[in-house]
Parts: structure tokens; C-alpha cells; sequence
């Protein structure tokens, strides 16, 4: 270089605190999950689409009052049966009452139980997973405990706990989790025990980091896509399994509007009235597809490998 | 290799499985009215008028399914008098001094004494603790049958001894004399050939629905309709009957048609029937099921994988939501809802039956249906992580080609897995599938222990708990010992791993 150019530089004052300052990007982890999460426009689309979903589902029975037991139009024969008009937007089925009503009134319960039985799962799973994971010691009983409890038939168990708390949505939801937590700690119990002997476990552990802020702060946060993975396919599975009960006669009870007692009633109109049928079931699926597209995408968000 | 491991495995397993089964019996027999067992019972129903009986029925019952213990006055007067003398007749009358001592012997024994309504005798009866129920269940569940088995007072001449024959069917038996069974081992044209009848497991016997029937006849059994052929008895007599001769039975009081086709007191027997049974039912269809799924799931699983993103990652991709999203009994009916409108396939099984391949199209597909999903999630996942591997890496840049790589390397890895659920596929083909068989109405093992809980069918309750969670805990330790055939590096053991 010559000198001529070199005249164009000036020398800078030394400034001690830009000189301290590391050039990198700022990183936040929960802003970028959500820059993630919102990138995608069919995501946004589906997560529009499952929030008006739930929030209809939670708002509208307040407004409808759909009681299972009261039929009003029950001796009225023209009430019954109808197809879905402006006036009776889903139609009305074999007792004369109001299938918009009965689905969003059916849908409301499943999202409360589901969201409910899952939250206790999770929470208790997670935390007694990520325990026994890291011990080794626990590790030997626990999986016996495990062995016990996840091979009581569920449905022995559903069936004699309907017994002896009632039908409702308080024993449904005692009867989804009391051995579900369970398969959920096994299953972060063996997500733990994959990075629990990484380098920086180690590291940390030397340098005399207590077990708990291990657990909490080392480990966990790894496990927050795995975990909303689980909870993306829990929420359907939890659904599912009201459907499936209520089929065999042990979800709600007779008292509590459900899709799955609607289902398995509906059935048999199938071929002479099939709107009966269809408008559940297409409620459930596009409720638990969008719930578990949502769920899915967070999931990916959440995975910091996404970020970059 | 690792049998010291195994064994302490399956050590660890029977107490899991005695563990189970104590938690089982609890809920079984503390945690469900016991008078609810008569809802079903049709005895009992008709009883009820006359109160006195009623009581009697009851109480046996209870005594019969191990319940209680139950002790009328009638028997202890027994002990004391002949049946029918004039001392037993005034002894059994509530005022009188024996009924009185059984009232006071009774009482110190722990046992609750009370009074029929109407004839004012006095009974006692004395709950049994759920493990002592249990030592009795487990203590009876094998029996072995030797040739001292048949305890009859009113033939005490029967001969006791084994010798070789044939059946009359042609086979060559082991033929007993003075055991339960006529012949303990027997050959004979159907699988596998050779039968014994020596050990047999006794899970109890059926009440209220099956009544009298042992469980694991109930489900072993073929249904439907006898099928007759032509048969020369023992005795020369020839008739059209469906009788299987292995199973043979004592029968303590023969009547004049058994003399016709016997030549001595075995004359029970069961019948050959045209339709499986309810395992083989459950279990045929599960095999063709899981078949089924294995051979679409995984192939269309490592298409997804190898065209990750595109087009058929997607589509795939779309079915497993569906399938995962949409409760099980809304997508069969759909399927079968579709299938029925654009073929001319039954709607249900029983249309055709069994023997009709038409009748198992459809059951089948909506059975495999799921699992195609799980394992098209599955061998997708794991194949794309082996493909982010070091180990792929450094194959490619040696230089060999996508389906060396493929084949040779990541198929193998990833394989394992997969493996590592087939026994746990195996053992769900046994237990049935509840919601298709239901839709379909396929006489499986499916809708059993639902039936049998709702029908207060304690024993058969019992029986398939323990069936059940035996097969699958046996299956998850098969499982592991066959990953560790396929991949060497595997160890089950604590020692020899690393965790």
C-alpha cells in the first residue's frame, strides 16, 4: 500500500468498553422460537385456525346451555332428523336437539379433559423422569414400578375406576392419568440417560453445580422439543381415548355432552341420516389434526438446531 | 452369553407379573360390589321370590368364586348326626343347643353369624383376604394329570394304569386308566401333531357368562357350528358326529347312550366346530395384519426417508397425522364406509364367515392401518438420523455409491429399532383389537375383557390380566435379547455396557 492512501486513515481512540464487546448476534432462545414458529405461513394459518377452534368450543356452549338430559323437542316428530339448514345449521338428530350445539358442547369437554390430562402427565412425568434418569440408584426400582404399572390393563382400570368415582369429567380425567404419567417419565427418563453423561453434564458436575441445577438447567431445556413433540401427539391420543370410551360406555357419562358418546351413537344412523355421523367426527379430526400440526411446529421451533 | 442376566430378568419378571396380579385380584375383589356379580344371572332372577334360597344361592355362589367362606348350620349338625335321624332334624332348629354351639364356635372363629329370613337358621360366613385367594388361584393353575386323578366312591374297582393303544380316529395314544384324560399323549392329522393332555394350565372356571366352562376353553375353543363326520366308536357303533377323541374325559355317571359309543367311563368329549376360536381368530388376523404393515410400513417409511422434503415425504407425512390426529373408531368407519360404497366387500365379517378370504379383506387393512403409520414414522426417523451419521459421511466420500450405503450400512443400523418391537407386535396379535373387531363384528379376543368386566366375569378377568400382561412383559424381554442377536455391540447386562 502507498503512502498516499494511507494518509486517509485516521487513527481511532482506544475505547475500553467497545473493545470488550464480542461480535456476535444477539441471541434470545424464546424470541427466536417464535421467529421460527411464525416464518412458516401454513403454521400461522393452522395455529389461527386451532386457536378459533378451542376458543369457540370453550365460549359457545356458555351462550347454548346444551344439556344432554333435556330434550324439549323429544315429542315434536318434525323436529327430528332434520339436515343442516340456515336455521339448524348442523341439522337435529334423533331426539330433536341441536347437533351444533351438542358437537361444540361435546368438543368443549374433550379440549378440557384433554388439556387437563395432559398437564398432569407431562408435569408429573417430566419431573419424575428427569429424577430417575440421573438416578441410577432409583433406576433399578423404578423400572420394576414401571413394568407393574404399565401392564395393568388400562381398560380393567378405566372400567373399575368408573365404578368407584362415577362417570364424569373429574374421574375421566383421574382415570387418564392415574398410570399415564408414567410412560411419560419412562420415556424422559431414557432422554435423560441419552445426554445426562455429555461433556458439559460432566464439566458442570465438576465444577461443583448441584444436581437439581443440573437437571433444571442443563438438561431440561435440551428436552423442551421433545416434550412438546410428546404433548403435540398426547392431546389427539388423550381425545382418541374419550371417543374410545365413551364407545365402550365409560367416558363422560350420560350427563356430560361428549363427540365420543355422539359417535358410537351415531353410528347406526349412518346410512339413512349420514350428516349425524360425519359433523362429530369431522369436528374431532379437524380439532386434533390442527392441535397437532400446532403442537409439531412448535416442537420444531422449540429445537434450537432450527434457528440458524 | 448373557444367560445370567436373562435369567435374572425373567426372575424379575414373574414377581412383576405375581405384583400385577395381586393388584388385579384387589381390584377385582375389593373394589367392585360383590353383589354385582348377579346382574347377569339368570338363576338368581328367577330365585327371587323365594327369599331363603335366594340367600343360599347367593352365599354359595360367593363361596364358589372364593369370595367367602360360607357355613350353614346344616353342616355342622352333619358332623354330629346322620342325615335324615330325628337328632339332626331338631338340631338344625334355631333354639336348639347345637345350633347354639354353632353359633358360639362360629363366632370365636372370626366368622359372622346371621339368620335366613324365613326359616330362622343360623349360617356363618368369613371374607378370605385377597392373598389367600390368590395362593389358591396360583396353587390350582397347574394341574398335572396322573392315573390316581379320578377319586370316585362309586366305582372303586377302576383300573389304574397307562398302556399304548390307538384312537379310534387312527392315531397312536398313551391311554390311562384311573386319570381325568383317556388319552394323555396322542397323535393325529392336525397341528402340531402330537398332543398331550398330562400338564394342562387351569385359569379358573367361567361364571356368570360360560358358566361351568373352563377360561382357556372359552377362548381356545372352536366356535360355531358342529361339523359331523362319519365316526366308528370304540364300540363298533357308527354314527355322523363331530367328536374330537382326545379329549376324552371321565364321566362319572354314564348313561344308555354312552354305553352305546364307549366302552368305560370316559364319555365327555368336545366337538371339532367350523369356526376358530376366539385366539385363533384374533391371532390370524393379526399376523395378516402385522404382515401387512411391515411390508408397506417400512419400505414406504425409507421411500420417505431417501425423498426427504419432497413430494412423497409430504404425502406420507399427511397420512400419519391423519392416522395419529383422528380417533381409530372415525377413520374405520370411514374406510369401511368407503370401501363398502366402491366394492362388493362385506360390512361384516359374519356375512360370509371365516372360511371366506372376502370376509378378512377389510378387518384386515383397518387393522394394519395404524400400525403402517407408527412404522412409516419410525423407520423414517431413524433412517434420517443414521443418514446425518459420520459413519455415512465417510462411506460416501470413500467413494461407494447411494444403494451400497444404503443397503450395507444404514438399513442395518437402522433396522435394529424396529426389530426391537416385533415380539411386542407378535404378543398384540393375541390380545386382539378391540375397536375393529367391534365394528366388524369378528369373534376375537378383542371384545372379551371389556365383556367380561362389564359382565362381572371376576375369573375370566383374572385369567386375561394375567395372560396379557405375562405375553407382553415376556415380549419386551424377547425384544431385547433379539436386538442384542442382530447387533452385536449391544449388551444387556450392566457390566459389560456403558449405562
Amino acid at each position: 500500500m502507498d503512502t498516499e492512501n494511507l494518509n486517509l486513515f485516521e487513527f481511532a481512540a482506544f475505547d475500553e468498553l467497545e473493545s470488550e464487546h464480542i461480535a456476535a448476534p444477539r441471541y434470545s432462545y424464546w424470541k427466536s422460537v417464535w421467529r421460527t414458529f411464525f416464518r412458516s405461513k401454513f403454521t400461522v394459518a393452522v395455529s389461527i385456525l386451532m386457536v378459533a377452534l378451542v376458543l369457540f368450543a370453550l365460549i359457545q356452549p356458555l351462550y347454548s346451555g346444551y344439556d344432554p338430559k333435556v330434550a324439549p323437542n323429544i315429542n315434536d316428530p318434525d323436529m327430528k332428523f332434520l339436515t343442516p339448514s340456515a336455521k339448524h345449521i348442523f341439522g337435529t338428530d334423533n331426539i330433536g336437539n341441536e347437533v351444533f350445539d351438542a358437537v361444540w358442547a361435546g368438543a368443549r369437554n374433550s379440549i378440557i379433559v384433554s388439556f387437563a390430562a395432559t398437564g398432569i402427565n407431562m408435569v408429573i412425568g417430566v419431573l419424575v423422569g428427569a429424577v430417575w434418569g440421573f438416578s441410577k440408584k432409583m433406576d433399578k426400582w423404578m423400572i420394576e414400578i414401571y413394568n407393574v404399572i404399565a401392564n395393568i390393563p388400562f381398560l380393567l382400570l378405566a372400567m373399575i375406576l368408573s365404578y368407584v368415582l362415577g362417570a364424569g369429567m373429574c374421574s375421566l380425567i383421574i382415570t387418564m392419568t392415574c398410570t399415564s404419567w408414567i410412560v411419560v417419565a419412562y420415556f424422559i427418563r431414557t432422554q435423560v440417560m441419552i445426554i445426562r453423561d455429555r461433556e458439559y453434564n460432566l464439566a458442570s458436575k465438576c465444577l461443583g453445580t448441584s444436581t437439581w441445577t443440573i437437571i433444571t438447567k442443563n438438561i431440561l431445556p435440551y428436552l423442551v422439543s421433545v416434550i412438546m413433540t410428546y404433548v403435540a401427539r398426547e392431546i389427539p391420543t388423550v381425545i382418541s381415548y374419550e371417543v374410545f370410551l365413551s364407545y365402550l360406555g365409560l367416558g363422560l357419562g350420560a350427563s356430560n355432552a361428549s363427540l365420543g358418546r355422539m359417535i358410537s351413537l351415531y353410528t347406526s344412523f349412518m346410512k339413512g341420516y349420514p350428516h349425524l355421523f360425519w359433523i362429530p367426527v369431522s369436528v374431532v379430526a379437524i380439532l386434533s389434526i390442527s392441535l397437532y400440526i400446532v403442537g409439531q411446529k412448535l416442537a420444531d421451533a422449540t429445537d434450537p438446531r432450527t434457528h440458524m | 452369553m448373557q444367560k445370567g442376566y436373562i435369567w435374572r430378568r425373567l426372575v424379575r419378571s414373574l414377581i412383576s407379573i405375581v405384583i400385577i396380579m395381586i393388584i388385579v385380584f384387589t381390584m377385582v375383589y375389593t373394589m367392585v360390589p360383590r353383589e354385582n356379580i348377579f346382574f347377569e344371572d339368570s338363576t338368581y332372577r328367577k330365585l327371587s321370590s323365594k327369599s331363603d334360597d335366594k340367600t343360599e344361592y347367593v352365599y354359595s355362589t360367593w363361596q364358589k368364586l372364593g369370595y367367602l367362606d360360607y357355613v350353614r348350620v346344616n353342616d355342622y349338625c352333619l358332623t354330629l348326626y346322620e342325615a335324615g335321624s330325628p337328632e339332626m332334624v331338631a338340631a338344625v332348629e334355631p333354639d336348639s343347643p347345637e345350633s347354639q354351639d354353632f353359633v358360639r364356635i362360629y363366632s370365636e372363629k372370626g366368622y359372622s353369624i346371621a339368620k335366613y329370613e324365613i326359616n330362622g337358621r343360623y349360617y356363618a360366613y368369613k371374607d378370605i383376604p385377597v392373598i389367600k385367594q390368590m395362593g389358591k388361584w396360583l396353587s390350582q393353575m397347574i394341574v398335572i394329570d396322573t392315573i390316581h386323578s379320578v377319586k370316585d366312591e362309586n366305582n372303586p374297582d377302576l383300573e389304574r394304569k397307562l398302556s399304548f393303544g390307538r384312537t379310534p380316529s387312527g392315531g397312536l395314544a398313551l391311554i390311562g386308566s384311573g386319570s381325568t384324560h383317556k388319552y394323555l399323549l396322542y397323535t393325529d392329522s392336525r397341528f402340531p401333531w402330537i398332543h398331550q393332555n398330562f400338564i394342562k394350565l387351569n385359569l379358573g372356571t367361567s361364571y356368570p357368562t360360560y358358566q361351568g366352562l373352563e377360561v382357556l376353553r372359552v377362548l381356545f375353543q372352536t366356535q360355531g357350528t358342529e361339523v359331523k363326520r362319519h365316526v366308528v366308536f370304540e364300540t363298533g357303533y357308527e354314527a355322523e358326529s363331530g367328536i374330537n377323541f382326545g379329549t376324552l374325559k371321565y364321566k362319572p355317571i354314564v348313561d344308555r347312550m354312552d354305553r352305546k359309543k364307549f366302552v368305560d367311563n370316559y364319555a365327555t368329549y368336545e366337538t371339532f366346530k367350523d369356526q376358530p376360536s376366539m385366539v385363533g381368530t384374533s391371532f390370524t388376523m393379526g399376523i395378516i395384519a402385522m404382515l401387512l404393515a411391515y411390508g408397506i410400513g417400512l419400505p414406504v417409511g425409507i421411500l420417505m426417508a431417501r425423498r426427504k422434503d419432497k413430494l412423497a415425504d409430504k404425502l406420507g407425512m399427511a397420512y400419519i397425522i391423519f392416522i395419529i390426529a383422528v380417533p381409530s373408531l372415525a377413520y374405520i368407519y370411514l374406510f369401511r364406509y368407503i370401501m363398502t360404497s366402491i366394492t362388493d366387500l362385506p360390512s361384516v365379517f359374519t356375512t360370509y364367515g371365516p372360511a371366506d378370504v372376502r370376509s378378512w379383506i377389510l378387518p384386515v387393512i383397518s387393522l394394519a392401518m395404524p400400525s403402517i403409520a407408527g412404522l412409516m414414522l419410525w423407520s423414517r426417523r431413524y433412517i434420517v438420523d443414521q443418514m446425518n451419521t459420520d459413519y455415512v459421511k465417510f462411506a460416501k466420500s470413500k467413494g461407494l455409491n447411494q444403494r451400497e450405503i444404503f443397503n450395507r450400512h444404514i438399513f442395518k443400523n437402522a433396522i435394529i429399532p424396529i426389530a426391537h418391537g416385533i415380539p411386542t407386535s407378535l404378543a398384540g396379535c393375541i390380545t386382539g383389537a378391540l375397536i375393529t373387531e367391534s365394528i366388524y363384528s369378528v369373534g376375537g379376543m378383542g371384545k372379551m375383557l371389556p365383556n367380561a368386566i362389564r359382565q362381572y366375569n371376576n375369573v375370566m378377568v383374572i385369567a386375561l390380566a394375567f395372560m396379557f400382561s405375562g405375553i407382553f412383559i415376556l415380549s419386551v424381554l424377547l425384544g431385547d435379547v433379539l436386538i442384542t442377536k442382530i447387533d452385536p455391540r449391544i449388551s444387556l447386562s450392566e457390566k459389560a455396557g456403558r449405562s
